[in-house]
């Protein structure tokens, strides 16, 4: 049973971001990029699942800014493998391209699931998993929180709105785009890192796309409430008043706009 | 390719998911444009949803088959394919969600057609649409265009929910279900439902958070109300834990929850880094405190320095007043 | 042969194998522990021992130094007597009496026997009535056993000495004043020469057995300090105190594979034995102060029964989250308070790290630690902010900072990274630019290639982790150009002073207080001084007990002009805030009372103190937290030291305007 690990680099959205000149990126001058958390989580949900059952698991990541480090990090972990893919499309490819190179070397890995975090917050055009999915034709889910392997298929669980979730037996070969991993992700210490600092990878696969994804992005800007806040005068009554309206206008209470 | 704009219904013990109306919304706005019309996919059995539709769609897409009586992605994605396949629609439409996960990427490859994820503004001219997104968690957004047929990803709130219109008529049309539904690689095995009276922040859409300001364990009941009478989930900042005013699992920020809510509003919160670790990523912050230097100010968007005391009850007053309107 | 002199000699022989065999298991566990090189410098490590013998850690509490003292000199003067007792009837025609057993030596027992008596009657006075806190969870059984047994010996001795008097060597009761009270006692009961020479046979059998008893029971009991004492205050560690042990790639070796006594050395052994349960480092410590399940001594109680082990063979747990708990195991902040006031110098902060060491090669670390760990190893910081923001702090100020990557500089500042990163210290950290900037000090920092010391990494138990950091932040040093290193973080300067050493780099560090003092004495920074306004002042743990610096920051607040009200718990016995051993990156739910807050209650118990001053970035964060939480922001305001220097004159326009606000002018 092998299981690979799609791992992605992304700005780290919890610091203070900038918009580059030309507007169409985020200044990537003064931001570090960060393994996108949900990766991070189907990482640890793959290790389970290799403690659990004796699969082999291999971490997948692009070329690009920081992917030794990431892929040493993997195997620290416990990953048995780590491939470092070819890239034509920068730093932080979008899905859908990511998707497409992706899907050749999966194929040839022959590979039984494919894990990867469930979303990254700077996917507008689509999501990996399900990209992912579609393009191998696999069956795939997202969404899920748990994954148990059930005579030659997997048993997700996965996590709907409003705290319902759905309980669903999918056949390999699957894509998951896992949302948590069943047990918090254990640290690894920095002595089983050094172990591996100073692997090397040589990428794979192919670097033929054009990343094409029938997008155009135009610009991008920073929401309208920025800066510091906007005080509201006044007593307490005008106060309240000037909230609840503003409350309505965002339809976050109800009541009819004035 | 016709000026026609479907969206994917979701549907729970036979109503319409609110999302989902609101979806309804954007997609008239999108097919008036157009020229076209809004076809309601709605899989599965549901009377009841069908009839809600009635007034606001023109046209009511139904299939039923056993494997559409429960939501198994498999299925539906090859029910979405084969509607968009077979009607050819410019736009599709599906919420911010699992199903919008699940559904909406796996469609617009199959069908080779760009797809837009979490929008909050969509609008269409001619062979384009034009989307603006929110990306980083609502830190910026991105503003994009693709061309016709596509298909958009909406969060939930960014339209108003429609309304019948009383002139309006929708018809129904069964569709056949696609072969695929009996090859399917995904089987339903169990639906779970919330357990009564768990709270969880993380997924709360409204939080009141109440701080050190609220003084004593009186006037958290007092901020309860108000949180009731807004739908929010009353949550503390540490202080307030540990005074025992509130339990544990209603902790902000960093040794607590961490938070996005589309409202956060901090009463007597002063705003010490470890708290803003846990909710600056709110949508919108609206902070009272009587000192107008807590940094709490730094995050928030909105926010006032009168007596908390106050405010609570003439707030509270209106919002149950509005909610009886 | 004399039938008694074959029958001592076979109960001797008897209780020296039962002492012997009890002896085993740490026998044992001493041979398979880790190897501990403390066999350096003999007369440093034999002064040590003399200062213990002549109780100058006991007597800080002085009620318990005097009774120990009482006991400790009634037990050798003691041995006299029991050097007469056994050593007469085993090697016969042995006596004292040629040195003065009959004479002096026999006054001075008696004149003992009554001091020790009194000794034990101020133990138990203490332990039954005044009944400290610091006693909780100690074993009291074997407290009360111990009177008894002590009792048992001197009492049976001044019996039969009385018996001996009464029996008519009045030459002796000339010199035995109390043990002719028990003859006259004895003649008032009507106990004749014969009675009282049967008497004294059997008073000096009660009294062998009372020893020989004693000494059996030893090996079972805290009273093994007696014995241990010595050699374990001989073979402490003289290293410095701010070294841990174990050279870091040392550690990631068996040790580490080892889940049993195997991770301590055969020092921690010894230790472990050698507690005698008195307490006094669970009332220093912080972390049991705050209601956090650690208690020094509990631990190496705990520690002790599983090498020692009451009963039965060692059992399967291991040492790291079985023996020792893991939330036993965090909740240290390596503040040393224990290390400070034990009076056989046992080592409990480098067990706790050990143990540490293992919980973090298994994964198992506190959750909010395993982020901040997560965000030292990705961006060399534990706030996960992007290294590259580091100096962003520096922004605000009216002048550029000198890049002592690029140029070279007299004083290399290391900033750390609560002074680059939090907000509540950014404040102190400008200040002190401006200071050094107005002294015309040259002076410059790393910028972005500054990494976290690792102190307290090293602390939390990731060697691997503190070998990258630290290996990062020398390569950065290295091949710049400075004279010496100054730094406003207590915990940096121990990193770079002590623990960077065996990794090869040596630098000459101060901190800001040793240097702004230097500046304000030579006359090169110009203050204005306050008017006589009363502060108190925290000692950081790193700065002073660690490292001794208790005098420059306190002259430097005469200096600025202020008057110093100390708070109770000060300079080595100073109530850490909290945060150290990587604490401040826990979570600290669990706690009753923050130790931040019980310190400012402290200081708010001092009339007329306004300001609480500290020294240390990370000590200004909890106590800002701590002053906020308890709400009382009006009453007592958290001063960095630096921002007490008002400098004289036109300086005030290179304040910067963030500053000017934080002291609430402009």
């Amino acid at each position: 049973m092998q299981i690979g690990v799609a791992l992605r680099l992304i700005p780290d959205a919890s610091g203070e971001l900038e918009i580059a000149e030309g507007g169409k990126d985020v200044d990537r001058e003064w931001i570090d990029l960060k393994l996108n958390e949900f990766d991070d989580q189907a990482l640890e949900e793959a290790l389970t699942l290799k403690e659990c059952g004796g699969a082999t698991v291999v971490a997948l990541a692009f070329e690009g800014l920081g992917a030794d480090r990431l892929l040493q990090t993997a195997l620290a972990r416990g990953a048995d493998r780590a491939i470092k893919l070819r890239n034509p499309l920068g730093d932080d490819p979008p899905a859908r391209g990511a998707a497409r190179l992706l899907a050749p070397t999966i194929r040839d890995l022959g590979l039984d699931l494919v894990l990867t975090g469930v979303l990254a917050t700077d996917g507008i055009n689509g999501q990996l998993a399900p990209l992912l999915g579609a393009t191998l034709d696999w069956p795939h889910a997202s969404a899920v929180s748990g994954i148990r392997f059930d005579a030659g298929a997997i048993v997700v669980r996965q996590e709907a709105e409003g705290g319902f979730s759905t309980t669903l037996r999918v056949g390999l070969p699957a894509v998951i785009g896992v949302q948590a991993a069943s047990r918090p992700i254990r640290y690894v210490s920095g002595t089983k890192l050094r172990q591996f600092i100073g692997e090397k990878f040589a990428p794979m696969g192919s670097d033929a796309d054009s990343g094409d994804l029938g997008t155009e992005l135009v610009r991008l800007e920073r929401p309208q409430s920025e800066g510091s806040a906007v005080m509201l005068e006044g007593d307490a009554d005008t106060v309240a008043e000037a909230l609840h309206t503003l409350l309505i206008e965002r339809r976050l209470a109800k009541g009819a706009p004035r | 390719m016709n000026g026609d704009v479907l969206v994917y219904v979701e549907t729970r013990d036979g109503a319409v998911n609110p999302s989902s109306l609101e979806l309804l919304t954007a997609a008239r706005q999108l097919a008036d444009a157009l020229g076209g019309k809004v076809d309601a996919v709605v899989a599965g059995s549901s009377r009841g949803a069908v009839e809600a539709l009635a007034g606001i769609a023109d046209r009511v897409l139904t299939a039923t088959h056993p494997a559409l009586e429960q939501y198994i992605p498999e299925a539906r994605q090859a029910l979405l394919r084969s509607v968009i396949v077979e009607r050819n629609p410019a736009i599709a439409l599906f919420a911010y969600g699992v199903a919008g996960l699940d559904l909406a990427a796996d469609v617009a490859v199959r069908t080779d057609r760009p797809v837009i994820d979490f929008c909050t503004k969509l609008s269409a001219t001619g062979d384009e649409i034009e989307a603006t997104s929110l990306i980083y968690g609502g830190k910026l957004r991105a503003v994009s265009r693709a061309r016709t047929p596509a298909v958009a990803v909406i969060v939930p709130g960014a339209f108003p929910e429609a309304q019948p219109a009383p002139t309006r008529r929708t018809i129904t049309v069964e569709i056949a279900a696609p072969p695929q539904l009996d090859a399917l690689r995904t089987a339903f095995i169990a639906e779970t439902r919330p357990a009564e009276g768990e709270v969880d922040l993380a997924s709360a859409a409204k939080i009141l958070c109440v701080g050190r300001g609220v003084r004593d364990q009186a006037s958290v009941a007092v901020a309860r109300q108000v949180a009731d009478a807004l739908g929010a989930e009353i949550a503390g900042s540490r202080p307030v834990i540990d005074n025992g005013w509130l339990g544990k699992e209603r902790q902000v920020g960093k040794s607590g929850s961490r938070v996005k809510p589309k409202l956060y509003l901090a009463v007597g919160v002063s705003g010490a880094p470890e708290h803003l670790e846990g909710m600056s990523g709110a949508e919108l912050i609206i902070a009272i405190n009587t000192d107008a230097k807590a940094p709490i100010f730094g995050v928030a968007h909105f926010g006032a320095t009168c007596d908390l005391f106050d405010l609570l009850p003439a707030l509270g007053e209106r919002l149950e007043r509005g909610q009886e309107a | 042969m004399a039938a008694s002199t074959v029958v001592l000699w076979t109960l001797v022989f008897a209780t020296v194998a039962v002492f012997g065999w009890r002896l085993r298991r740490l026998a044992r566990a001493m041979s398979v522990s880790a190897p501990a090189a403390r066999f350096d410098n003999p007369s440093e490590r034999l002064r040590g021992v003399l200062c213990a013998l002549l109780h100058q850690r006991l007597l800080n509490n002085r009620y318990s130094g005097v009774l120990h003292a009482l006991i400790f000199s009634g037990f050798l003067v003691l041995l006299t007597a029991i050097a007469q007792s056994f050593g007469s009837v085993m090697f016969p025609g042995f006596s004292l009496r040629s040195v003065g057993g009959a004479t002096w030596i026999a006054w001075l027992q008696d004149v003992f026997a009554v001091l020790l008596t009194f000794g034990v009657a101020m133990a138990a006075w203490q332990r039954c009535v005044t009944r400290p806190p610091r006693f909780e969870g100690s074993n009291a059984l074997d407290a009360y056993l111990i009177y008894v047994l002590i009792l048992a010996v001197v009492v049976s001795m001044l019996i039969e000495a009385g018996c001996r008097i009464a029996g008519g060597d009045a030459a002796l009761g000339a010199w035995r004043p109390v043990s002719r009270g028990v003859a006259d006692l004895l003649g008032s009961v009507g106990v004749n020469a014969a009675a009282a020479a049967d008497g004294q046979r059997v008073a000096y059998w009660a009294h062998i057995c009372a020893v020989l008893v004693f000494l059996a029971y030893i090996p079972g009991s805290k009273h093994r300090h007696m014995f241990l004492a010595a050699p374990n205050v001989y073979f402490r560690s003289l290293a410095p105190k701010g070294m841990l042990p174990g050279a870091p790639t040392q550690s990631a070796d068996a040790a580490n594979n080892d889940e049993g006594v195997g991770q301590l050395t055969w020092k921690d052994m010894l230790d472990v034995a050698t507690c005698t349960e008195c307490g006094r480092c669970q009332a220093a410590c912080p972390a049991y102060a705050a209601g956090l399940p650690l208690s020094p001594k509990i631990l190496v109680a705990n520690l002790r029964d599983e090498v020692i082990g009451a009963a039965g063979d060692a059992s399967e747990r291991p040492l790291a989250g079985g023996v020792i708990q893991q939330t036993t195991l965090w909740a240290c902040t390596t503040c040393r308070a224990c290390m400070e006031v034990c009076p056989v110098h046992i080592e409990h902060v480098p067990k706790v790290v050990r143990l540490r060491r293992r919980l973090v090669e298994q994964g198992d670390v506190e959750p909010m630690l395993q982020e901040a760990l997560s965000n030292l190893q990705q961006s060399g910081n534990s706030m996960g902010k992007p290294a590259r923001a580091r100096a962003r702090w520096t922004k605000d100020l009216p002048f550029k900072i000198k890049d002592a990557r690029r140029e070279p500089v007299d004083v290399l500042w290391f900033v750390g990274d609560y002074a680059s990163y939090d907000v509540r210290a950014q404040d102190g950290a400008r200040k002190l630019a401006t200071l050094l900037h107005a002294a015309d000090v040259d002076f410059g920092i790393l910028y972005d290639d500054e990494r976290n010391s690792g102190n307290d990494v090293r602390r939390a138990g990731d060697e691997g982790l503190f070998e990258l950091l630290a290996q990062h932040n020398i390569e950065a040093l290295s091949g710049r150009r400075f004279r010496r290193i100054m730094t406003s973080d207590p915990h940096s300067l121990n990193a770079l002073s002590h623990e960077y050493a065996p990794l090869g780099a040596h630098y000459s560090v101060v901190h800001h207080s040793t240097l702004l003092l230097e500046l304000i004495e030579s006359g090169r920074l110009r203050l204005r001084p306050a008017d006589g306004a009363v502060v108190t002042y925290h000692d950081p743990c790193y700065l002073g007990r660690y490292n001794g610096g208790y005098d420059a920051p306190r002259r430097l607040i005469e200096r600025a002009g202020y008057r110093l009200r100390e708070m109770a718990r000060r300079r080595e016995n100073a109530f850490c805030c909290g945060a150290g051993g990587g604490r401040i990156w826990m979570n600290d739910g669990a706690s009753v009372e923050r130790p931040s807050e019980s310190r400012i209650k402290e200081a708010l118990a001092l009339d007329d103190v306004r300001s609480f001053v500290v020294a240390c970035p990370k000590d200004k964060v909890m106590f800002v937290s701590a002053v906020q939480a308890l709400g009382v922001a009006d009453r007592i305001e958290v001063r960095d030291l630096a921002d007490l220097i008002e400098l004289e004159g036109d300086a005030r326009s290179t304040t910067p305007r963030s500053v000017r606000r934080a002291e609430g002018r402009g």
